[in-house]
């Protein structure tokens, strides 16, 4: 395995567990301080809620890493890539929340991955031809 | 959909992708570590990137108070394609039949999860 691939790997990894922690704080605070409206209410609710600032944390550590992987990553592809959480929150959600996962939602889980295979392959690809530079 | 979650929708759009444009713009400088942090200190991007994900974290919060999360990743999952294209745009990142069909697949896949 290339340097490279190990960056990514270990990066998107570690991102998509942050992430998957941020989003299940963010669901609990959001659900803890409903009903929304733009009041300050709302937001001095929203503020009380501790989970919120699990939130903040998991977002302060995502970003770091996000940055790292950015400087050697292409955007477009590191975005979608990091769409992976979507498949780790829906399985934490089902896990914690007791979510029930139809079967087409396991069908779009493995899309997910399938799809974060070839961007891979499209890194291989793209490297090759430009000689290491990720545009 | 209520006028209210459509126009928080349309918020998240905005701030997501531009702040993911702002971030590129930012990494971009040279340096390695602590250095790169403060290289990237002293120029805009990285705190207009800041700024809008500050936006961002208020408006999905706000937005996942009205819609369940799954519905929210659903509708989120337009900003890809908008990454996509602001990156070529702005930072020539190229546009392979491969990178394009592993983005459609995870798009695809998000749409599933979403309404499944």
């Amino acid at each position: 395995m290339s340097t490279r691939w190990r960056f990514y790997l270990v990066g998107f990894l570690l991102l998509m567990a942050i992430d998957t922690a941020a989003q299940l704080c963010f669901k609990l605070a959001a659900t803890h301080a409903a009903p929304f409206a733009v009041d300050p209410g709302w937001l001095l609710r929203v503020l009380r809620e501790p989970w919120v600032y699990g939130a903040i944390a998991g977002y302060l550590g995502a970003f770091v890493t996000y940055m790292t992987l950015l400087k050697h990553a292409p955007v477009g592809p590191a975005f979608a890539a990091s769409h992976l959480q979507v498949v780790s929150v829906m399985a934490a959600s089902a896990w914690l929340f007791g979510e029930r996962l139809a079967p087409l939602q396991l069908v779009g889980a493995t899309l997910i991955v399938l799809g974060i295979l070839v961007l891979a392959r499209a890194e291989d690809e793209v490297a090759q031809t430009t000689a290491g530079h990720a545009r | 959909m209520p006028p209210i979650s459509f126009a928080l929708w349309l918020l998240v759009l905005v701030f997501d992708t531009g702040g993911q444009l702002a971030f590129k713009a930012a990494s971009g400088v040279p340096g390695e570590g602590l250095d790169h942090w403060r290289a990237m200190a002293v120029r805009p991007w990285l705190w207009l990137g800041i700024a809008a994900f500050a936006c961002e974290f208020v408006t999905w919060l706000a937005f996942l108070s009205v819609v369940p999360l799954a519905e929210g990743v659903l509708l989120s999952c337009l900003n890809m394609a908008a990454v996509m294209l602001g990156g070529r745009w702005l930072f020539g990142e190229r546009l392979t039949a491969r990178r394009l069909l592993g983005v459609a697949l995870i798009t695809l896949g998000v749409v599933l999860v979403g309404v499944g």
